[in-house]
């Protein structure tokens, strides 16, 4: 049995009279031990499934579907289970690392503060935690804590970051647009950080980006979302490589060393979708099916393709 | 005989007594894209901010069609600003928040066409077309605009002053890759049609090679080398 | 004309029947009917204006008629909150003390804000010496404890509407000045701004504009609450004897005047005392509405 498997599931937001669509009718499995990526631009609902597993969605989110984490339904979850849940079995690595830590508090009472908050002994936890630190690749640990978060460089931020999120041993780490606005060192290095929890740790992780060279260095399988849905899921070299569906295969001849080929036009409107495929006006190689009937998710060569032509390409 | 769009001579910056940068020469020409790279915190921002008048630098000088803008007098210097322009890296502070997007589109055009209401309408639904706006992202506050759309209308209300050099500092450091690329394209057609030069300001090497002509590279304050590139874009 | 060139493009828009689904940026209107307890302080408010600004029509007896006879009287039918020690009706003269003390509270609060924001914005705008300036005299303004001030300025000017107003405006514009210039500061950094100035607008037009609008919100919400401040300060100097001239209704002169019979009639106290705590309630319920509803990408105190 899967670790997480995510059946059917919708978000929406009411705007009005209207809803916009964040997520529409996804559903994958994430099996024990592996790293899973959500890849997709701003917008496409990566993050909002993110949040929508932990239940951290404002209240006015209509969620349908289901998400079974270890055998759990954690939308019928009671507050008090699902807190048990949060942090401890699963753990949300912020998408910040500048803004999650507090600026005026050091670093080892903010570390020590997640085991205050659980009623775990504290120097027990210390102690795991800074193990993990130097696992980590933070000299020095000891010393660290003493510093305050702006003494930090970004990357070492986020390290921190990292080691607070696994102060738990989660069972699944959610990493939510862990490069979003670091600069190429830092970038690099956020590679080699995820590679070292993957191989320390050992444990799975869902990650959340749209930074392809990271998920291609880090992930085993990889679904890329469009518009709310995904559009593509397979073993992420396979994705990456030799991408099937036109808008992985525009995503990637748009990255600066691929060409910098822009795809054409803007994502679909969320409150009123196209009756058709979502990414026909957009599409290079779109027919008369592509614009009347919506394409079903389908088997393709090991993995799973939403695209009425996969079989052409 | 004519000058270059812009030239840079031996600008110097000092705060207090650390020294930004120094010795930074170069020029660019109509129709030219140049690169600057460096690393963050080597100074690139504050000499694009040098060029548009934001800072002044403590040494050296900055012609413009040959004109030095550090030696003008205030009025003349309003005079020229309109040409040259800059755009900054953080989308979600380049709009004012408290208008929408339309109005902050055409505030330039207010300020110095004296455009009646239906002219600047008309050349503001022109700005849009060209910059590949819908009407929809028009009547929004900036909030609810995506970053790409924001760099957009940034670009459009840049371009109603029809300038003739653009400081684009890391414009889109904080876009998606896919949107990234739509933008850089924007900016390479705005040129092709009016021949503004840019000065593009990035720490993203890949992304200066695939879109300037020449590439100068800043290091420990000063520019160690410039580079030419043999653009094969594909179109 | 100049303001509104959004409504022009939207209507523009719409006699070419471009269809547009707009769901975003819910406006101000629909933010303020979303807060229950705004809207009730709003009504109240109303409701309390309209009652000062008809006293004279509805106030049932002349708020200064003495009637020695009626004094110290309980309320009853003739005289529904009682008599004071004069035998004044103490309704009239609540609904006349309304309108005394709104309308001062108002002009303070409206002339401390001009004055505060203008000044902030010269000090915060021009910066180097205009700012140290401004500053300095911002500081030394409000070095000072306020009542006490307000109540040395009076003693120098002596007793009247005017007066008071004037006294109670130099103890508060510095608080506003203040408050606006450290959002003038981190303002006219952002891009926005930036790009005004690179696009060739002159000072007035950026302050205008961009500057205000953007910096404004706060001392809205300042200016608001200290409606109610402005009130209790009135009050209290009246209590002390000093603000208005005796034969002016006020809440805190009424107040002053009723301590003494707090024993043998309790009422002399208790509704001008009501009066006030009333107001002030109203105006920080307003004020901490304000906050919300001025906030553009306001998303309704949820976190995501």
């Amino acid at each position: 049995m899967s670790l997480l498997e995510i059946r059917g599931l919708s978000v929406e937001f009411p705007a009005g009279e209207n809803a916009v669509k964040a997520v529409s009718n996804v559903s994958f499995e994430v099996e024990e031990g592996e790293t899973f990526g959500l890849i997709g631009e701003s917008g496409s609902g990566k993050s909002v499934i993110g949040l929508a597993l932990l239940r951290l969605l404002p209240e006015s989110a209509v969620i349908s579907g289901e998400v079974i984490f270890q055998g759990q339904n954690l939308f019928s979850l009671k507050p008090s289970e699902l807190r048990n849940i949060r942090g401890k079995k699963i753990s949300l690595m912020p998408q910040n690392p500048a803004g999650a830590l507090n600026p005026v508090l050091k670093n080892g009472l903010q570390i020590e503060e997640v085991f205050e908050e659980r009623r775990v002994d504290k120097k027990e936890g210390m102690k795991r935690s800074l193990k993990l630190m130097k696992k980590l690749f933070l000299t020095d640990p000891e010393k660290l804590c003493t510093l305050y978060p702006h003494q930090l460089s970004g990357g070492m931020r986020q390290r921190l970051i990292a080691c607070m999120s696994l102060s738990f041993e989660p069972e699944l780490l959610i990493a939510d647009e862990p490069t979003k606005g670091l600069d190429p060192e830092a970038k690099a290095g956020a590679v080699d950080l995820f590679t070292k929890i993957k191989k320390e740790y050992g444990k799975t992780m869902l990650l959340i980006t749209h930074d392809l060279d990271l998920a291609l260095e880090v992930c085993d399988r990889i679904a890329v979302m469009y518009a709310g849905e995904i559009v593509e899921l397979n073993e992420a070299s396979k994705v990456l490589n030799t991408p099937v569906h036109p808008y992985t295969k525009g995503l990637i001849s748009a990255q600066p060393r691929n060409g910098l080929v822009p795809l054409r036009g803007q994502s679909p409107s969320r409150i009123k979708l196209p009756e058709g495929c979502f990414f026909n006006e957009r599409c290079r190689c779109s027919g008369i099916e592509c614009s009347k009937k919506h394409p079903e998710i389908k088997k393709h060569k090991g993995g799973w393709v939403r695209c009425h032509f996969q079989s052409l390409q | 005989m004519s000058f270059p769009v812009l030239t840079v001579n031996e600008l110097a910056m000092k705060f207090g007594t650390s020294e930004v940068f120094k010795n930074i020469s170069f020029s660019v020409a109509r129709g030219e894209t140049l690169g600057l790279f460096g690393k963050s915190g080597s100074g690139k921002t504050t000499i694009g901010r040098c060029i548009v008048g934001l800072e002044k630098p403590t040494g050296g000088k900055i012609l413009v069609h040959g004109e030095d803008i550090l030696s003008m007098g205030k009025k003349e210097f309003r005079k020229l600003r309109p040409k040259i322009q800059m755009i900054f890296q953080h989308p979600e502070t380049s709009l004012d928040p408290r208008m929408k997007a339309f109005e902050n589109l055409i505030e330039p055009l207010k300020i110095h066409s004296g455009l009646k209401q239906d002219s600047l309408l008309k050349r503001g639904e022109e700005l849009a077309e060209l910059t590949g706006l819908r009407p929809e992202h028009l009547v929004r506050y900036p909030g609810h605009l995506s970053g790409g759309e924001i760099q957009r209308i940034v670009l459009a209300r840049i371009m109603a002053l029809s300038p003739d050099f653009i400081v684009a500092d890391e414009p889109t450091s904080m876009l998606d890759v896919s949107v990234q690329a739509q933008i850089l394209r924007l900016m390479q057609k705005l040129q092709r049609e009016t021949g503004v030069s840019y000065l593009l300001i990035s720490h993203n090497l890949e992304v200066l090679r695939k879109v300037c002509h020449r590439i100068a590279y800043l290091e420990n304050g000063t520019i160690t080398s410039i580079e030419n590139i043999n653009r094969g874009i594909k179109t | 004309m100049v303001d509104t060139m959004d409504n022009a493009f939207a209507k523009k828009l719409k006699k070419e029947d471009v269809l547009i689904t707009e769901v975003y940026g819910s406006e101000f209107s629909k933010r303020l009917f979303q807060r229950k307890d705004m809207l009730f302080a709003l009504v109240a408010l109303l409701l309390f204006t309209g009652l000062a600004l008809f006293a004279p029509f509805i106030s049932p007896y002349d708020p200064n008629a003495n009637e020695l006879r009626n004094k110290n009287l309980s309320p009853s039918e003739d005289h529904l909150l009682g008599t004071d020690y004069l035998g004044r009706d103490l309704l009239s003269r609540i609904l006349i003390g309304a309108r005394t003390s709104l309308s001062i509270a108002f002009g303070v609060v409206l002339i401390s804000l001009i004055t505060g924001t203008a000044l902030g914005c010269a000090a915060g705008y021009y910066g180097g010496i205009v700012d140290e300036g401004i500053s300095r005299v911002i500081d030394v303004f409000l070095s000072f404890p306020g009542v006490i001030f307000a109540l040395a300025i009076m003693g120098v000017l002596g007793r009247g509407v005017f007066n008071l107003m004037l006294a109670l405006s130099i103890v508060q514009w510095a608080k506003y000045a203040r408050v606006m210039r450290g959002q003038v500061l981190s303002i006219k950094k952002q891009e926005f701004v930036l790009s005004a100035v690179t696009s060739g607008a002159d000072d007035f037009y950026i302050i205008r504009r961009h500057i205000v609008p953007n910096a404004i919100a706060p001392l809205i919400v300042l200016a608001t609450i200290d409606i109610g401040h402005v009130i209790l300060s009135i009050a209290t100097l009246s209590f002390l004897g000093i603000g208005l001239p005796a034969d002016v209704p006020e809440w805190g002169a009424m107040l002053s005047a009723g301590k003494e019979f707090m024993r043998t009639a309790p009422y002399q106290t208790i509704f001008p005392g009501l009066a006030i705590t009333f107001v002030v309630v109203i105006f920080s319920i307003l004020g901490d509405g304000m906050r919300d509803i001025l906030d553009p990408n306001h998303e309704g105190g949820e976190i995501y």
